[in-house]
């Protein structure tokens, strides 16, 4: 069942080749193009039912962690595929919310674009060695690219061409990185390097891990590479920054976060991480209350609210303990639906009911009890209590502060809303796309309301994932099963 | 399930009760139904509530979710009860009054009842969950819900209500991250202490529970401070303590009236609630010298926790006060003195002898029921007139003369003269202020007290007495429904100012909840060494000196002759209706003059700063995402380098 899981990364994209070919025979009839508008959707309905099949074995209970050997060969030789609940979770959270957040446009390229971003996503999220994940991730650059390009804006293309400067440079650097790590092990698979590390064979130098995290950290907003984020969201549609935001930035997360895992456990990569996401949370929550009190676009306040996140789930991990994944995770998924559901609500005027739900995202977003917000932030604060140096104090009044910035600009934002003409009359306002948008905030609505009265399950099962995570020994034993002595093949 | 329900205590019914109402306050379309039906269901919680206090003890509720591997927990004893009996009450008294002809007209005006009802219904619901929770999460859990409810009742009045609302909301929030991070350290910290002092870790939280820890010394007495400081800080927000009291005036003002009568009379008293669950139901040990001194080694001349609270009370007496006697809006007014009588509450409680924290706890229900009572006679009169400007009123006593009397009534309770209740819990504090020799802190709370009687006067000399201005010849007195409320205020503060020992009797089920000293009391006063205090007696000496002024007034020199109130003469010439002969304008002027300079609006200031350095960082911060990118690829290479 398990070779299956190579499906997900061949099925869309080849959907994306076999779409321009299509769109000739079809895209002149009625029907054939009623067939088009949801091919994609059908790929991505497809993939995540192989998910569940590959997850389950077919027998509805998880098998998982498990790895594919591509082509027979075995590690290092040849290249795998891992899957454990961390990267299924993320493999779920991209195929659903694609299905949730596809365009309705009849702009095949769009469609094209948004397949090969899923291939390549979730190639990352699978890939077990670091030369496939750089290869996705300069898919995925490509795909975004093409996406943001594509907007109906008269700024997308000077915005993307800047977008993709910053890309290409972190590009660079992660692949310097990679070649550190290569010239000094011989090595790219993470597990096989992970045994070179527990054994003590090597360490690898901190500047490589710097320049992958700065690398990899352009599409995870990490700060001082996430200056094309304001810029991107405040051209592209509010779906296309639903899946920037919350997922596409989460994926690099989850790469950076396996990489310092398995390849740099000492602290100052931890410590690294942690600076960074102090000042991303700063910056961003801070800048955003700028944006918002000088009535700025509320896309925009949203962009550097999530630079915000971005930086709160990047200190998080940076605890790379059971609490810290587990934190780093709850912290990602919320945001992931948080933030959707308030982009979705981004592009109209909002009715009181409207207005509702985007005080429901807002409250849950600076943890206000009892929503799932809270909790996280609790766990958050423990977190930090718990590892207790001077820079955690720091960032727990930094982390507070941030919160309250937060809610003044978001409850400004709210207030803003409530003065206007439109929400007296309760009117649906827009056009059909931003309907339906308004409607899709509904789902993510539901979704976080609902979590409500499953905190006590939900958060065994984040547990459990963040146990999975960091348990790096189960991780090579399943990936180097059955491979070369890992210790005899490293100098070759 | 009908087991369930066969077992729920008291307790469980009043938070059920609770949640009825507010879900009937939503759900109910037919606004005119849902006002009575809602006053209905608050009484069926008052009566709930009374039966709570005469049956005493504690009550634990069966809602105990255990969630995150922390059990929460809601049980109220007496001073959860005599809080929540004032909550209700203050709730069924505003309800009453809105249900009738004022929600008539407020609906008229397009505005939503419901939502206000509702609003109302939630914020009560929240604050009997704080007031009964039991461990620090379910505190912060509802502590935030219940300051969210108050916003959003702050809010809905729109306009300048909705800004004052959102400053509040900043301040509220900013208290309760501080709160959340001392919490979150406790839990931290004590999920691996439980371990070792064998305590059920799931209730680890529980104010016992974290008593117990502080006392076993898991955190050092610096952290312990630290905690204390970041707890006060918190909770004295909501309370209005200075420095942080200038959300309070403007948020309470401006809600919509008897919303505003509500909060005035309890909201910001939740503050006072959860600073005493803190500092005596968990910090009890360090709050004086002692400790302090044996482990910092030096003596701390004089200054513990104490002193320096019961001086921040001092002040949040005395400067909130003179600043309401500038206010020219009623409201505001009447606000202000609201933050400053807070002060009182808390000065008397440090003092944490018998008769000074009878005094601050009594004065919580005795503020209640003037400050309810002032804001809706003010509201009555905005009814009729459309204006609470002080510059703008006058001579309204001829109108409106129950009104008027509602006033007067509240005002010599918030002045804290006898016979009202005011005078009652007002001397407490003040004998033990003076038992205790603090002279300094009684002068402080004296200037307060002559503060309050100064802006009181003008309240009700410009609203109610003077001359009649011409456009409120055709005023009316309020209607019943409108009425019935404040006269049962009325009521309530001379019937407690003549027999303080009712509602003593349950501040000594509160004292007593915490370990404070109870004093000796019976139906008309406290009894002390060194000069008891009878109600009675004082108010037959006061009513008799009354009785022999009127006695003359009217038999011997009574010639007085009823005219109409715009029949006025001065020196011998009529006045027309449009010469005003009303002194309100710049009231005080001579006094005003010598104590200007000292209004030097410091806080303000202050508030200034602290945004200014936000949005200079802010400023700065969004230079780096405004300009083209090649700023940021220089600062990686560099930050790389310098790794």
């Amino acid at each position: 069942m398990s070779n299956y899981l190579v499906l997900l990364v061949i099925l869309p994209l080849l959907g994306a080749f076999l779409m321009q070919p299509l769109s000739q025979l079809l895209g002149s009839k009625q029907a054939g193009r009623k067939i088009l508008q949801n091919f994609g959707r059908a790929v991505i309905a497809v993939t995540l039912t192989i998910t569940y099949i590959v997850a389950t074995e077919g027998e509805g209970v998880l098998q998982l962690p498990l790895s594919l050997l591509m082509g027979g060969f075995v590690v290092p030789v040849g290249i795998n595929l891992y899957l454990d609940q961390f990267s299924l979770l993320w493999l779920v959270a991209i195929q659903v919310s694609l299905l949730i957040l596809w365009p309705a446009s009849r702009d095949i390229r769009q469609h094209l674009l948004l397949l090969v971003v899923a291939a390549s996503s979730m190639g990352m999220a699978l890939s077990g060695d670091l030369f496939n994940i750089y290869v996705f991730y300069e898919l995925l650059a490509v795909a975004t690219f093409g996406l943001v390009a594509q907007a109906p804006h008269p700024a997308a293309a000077v915005v993307s061409f800047r977008y993709l400067l910053l890309s290409a440079f972190g590009s660079v650097l992660a692949l310097a990185g990679i070649a550190i790590i290569y010239s000094q092990s011989g090595s790219l698979n993470l597990a096989h390097l992970s045994a070179f590390v527990v054994n003590g064979e090597t360490q690898f130098p901190l500047a490589a891990f710097l320049l992958l995290l700065v690398g990899f950290g352009v599409k995870a907003e990490l700060f001082g590479v996430n200056g094309w984020v304001p810029e991107v969201y405040g051209v592209v549609s509010s779906r296309m920054s639903a899946l920037l935001a919350g997922v596409i930035s989460k994926i690099a997360v989850v790469v950076i976060v396996r990489i310092m895992l398995l390849l740099f456990p000492y602290p100052e990569a931890s410590q690294a991480l942690l600076v960074l996401g102090i000042l991303g949370m700063v910056g961003g929550e801070w800048v955003a209350w700028h944006t918002a009190q000088r009535g700025g676009k509320l896309s925009t306040t949203l962009a550097y609210s999530s630079i915000g996140q971005l930086g709160m789930i990047f200190v998080a991990f940076s605890f790379s303990l059971t609490l810290g994944l587990f934190v780093g995770v709850a912290l990602a998924l919320h945001h992931l639906i948080v933030k959707s559901g308030l982009f979705m609500l981004s592009s109209a005027q909002l009715n009181r009911w409207q207005l509702g739900l985007f005080v429901l995202f807002g409250l849950s977003l600076i943890g206000v009890p009892p929503l799932p917000g809270f909790w996280i932030k609790l766990a958050m604060l423990q977190d930090l209590w718990a590892t207790g140096g001077g820079l955690e104090q720091l960032a727990i009044a930094l982390f507070l502060l941030a919160t309250v910035v937060e809610a003044s600009y978001l409850s400004k934002i709210i207030s803003t809303q409530m003065v206007s003409p439109q929400f007296k009359s309760a009117k649906l306002g827009g056009n059909s796309e931003e309907r339906r948008n308004l409607n899709l905030a509904w789902l993510y609505g539901i979704l976080l309301f609902g979590a409500i009265f499953f905190i006590n399950p939900l958060a065994e099962t984040l547990h459990g994932i963040a146990v999975q995570t960091e348990d790096g020994e189960l991780l090579r034993s399943v990936v180097l099963e059955n491979s070369i002595d890992p210790l005899a093949g490293g100098e070759q | 399930m009908s087991e369930f329900l066969f077992e729920l205590n008291m307790l469980d019914s009043l938070l059920l009760l609770s949640a009825v109402t507010v879900a009937i306050a939503i759900l109910c379309r037919v606004e005119y139904i849902s006002g009575g039906v809602v006053t209905l269901l608050y009484l069926a919680q008052l009566v709930v509530v009374g039966m709570m206090i005469s049956a005493g003890g504690v009550f634990s509720s069966h809602l105990t979710p255990q969630l995150f591997g922390y059990e929460l927990g809601w049980l109220l004893d007496g001073l959860g009860l005599y809080f929540t009996l004032i909550t209700v009450g203050s709730a069924l008294l505003a309800t009453l009054y809105m249900a009738g002809e004022w929600g008539r007209r407020y609906r008229e005006q397009g505005k939503s009842f419901r939502a206000l009802q509702s609003l109302l219904a939630l914020n009560v619901f929240t604050m009997q969950l704080l007031l009964a929770s039991s461990d620090l999460l379910s505190l912060f859990i509802s502590w935030e819900l219940a300051s969210w409810a108050a916003f959003a009742l702050m809010a809905l009045s729109g306009g300048k209500g909705l800004k004052a609302a959102l400053h509040y909301m900043i301040y509220a929030f900013s208290g309760a991250m501080l709160v959340f991070a001392v919490v979150a350290w406790i839990a931290t910290t004590a999920v691996t202490a439980a371990y070792q002092l064998d305590i059920n870790g799931a209730g680890i939280l529980q104010f016992s529970s974290v008593a117990e820890l502080m006392q076993q010394g898991i955190f050092t007495i610096p952290e312990q401070l630290l905690m204390l400081t970041l707890l006060l800080i918190g909770f004295g927000i909501k309370m209005g303590l200075l420095p942080f009291h200038l959300w309070q005036a403007p948020a309470y003002a401006l809600s919509i009236g008897p919303a505003g009568a509500f909060l005035g009379a309890i909201s910001s008293r939740l503050g006072l609630f959860a600073i005493i669950v803190v500092l005596f139901k968990i910090f009890g040990s360090i709050t004086d010298g002692s400790i302090l001194q044996s482990s910092f080694g030096f003596e701390f001349a004089s200054v513990t926790p104490k002193t320096l609270l019961a001086w921040i009370a001092v002040a949040t007496i005395i400067f909130p006060t003179f600043v309401a006697m500038r206010q020219n809006d009623a409201r505001h007014l009447l606000a202000w003195h609201g933050i400053g009588q807070g002060g009182y509450m808390l000065l008397g409680l440090v003092m944490m002898d018998s008769l000074g924290s009878a005094g601050g706890l009594l004065h919580v229900f005795n503020h209640a029921t003037y400050q309810a009572a002032l804001f809706l006679a003010v509201t009555s009169v905005i009814y009729r007139t459309g204006t609470a400007d002080l510059n703008r009123l006058g001579g309204l006593v001829v109108r409106m003369p129950l009104s008027f009397m509602t006033l007067l009534i509240g005002i010599i309770g918030l002045a804290g003269l006898p016979p009202m209740n005011g005078f009652v819990s007002k001397w407490l504090v003040y004998r033990s202020l003076l038992d205790q020799g603090e002279l300094l802190l009684f002068v402080g709370a004296v200037i307060g007290t002559l503060g309050t009687i100064l802006s009181v006067y003008k309240l009700i000399h410009n609203m109610f007495l003077g001359s009649l201005r011409k456009e409120h010849e055709e005023v009316r007195e309020v209607s019943w429904s409108m009425l019935t409320p404040m006269l049962i205020l009325s009521a309530l503060i001379l019937l407690t100012g003549l027999f303080p020992g009712i509602p003593l009797q349950w501040v000594a089920q509160g004292l007593s909840a915490v370990g404070l000293p109870v004093a000796e009391f019976n139906l008309g006063g406290v009894m002390a060494d060194g000069g008891s205090l009878d109600m009675v007696i004082v108010s037959m000496v006061l009513f008799s000196g009354f009785g022999v002024a009127a006695l003359i007034f009217y038999f011997v020199g009574g010639k007085s002759k009823r005219v109409n109130p715009l029949d006025n003469y001065a020196g011998g010439h009529f006045l027309y209706a449009s010469n005003r002969y009303h002194y309100s304008n710049n009231f005080y002027a001579g006094l005003m003059h010598l104590i200007k300079p000292w209004y030097k609006n410091t806080f303000q200031r202050l508030e200034r700063v602290v945004v200014t350095l936000l949005e200079l960082t802010a400023e700065s911060l969004s230079r780096l995402y405004m300009r083209p990118h090649s700023n940021q690829l220089a600062l990686i290479i560099v930050v790389l380098l310098l790794w």
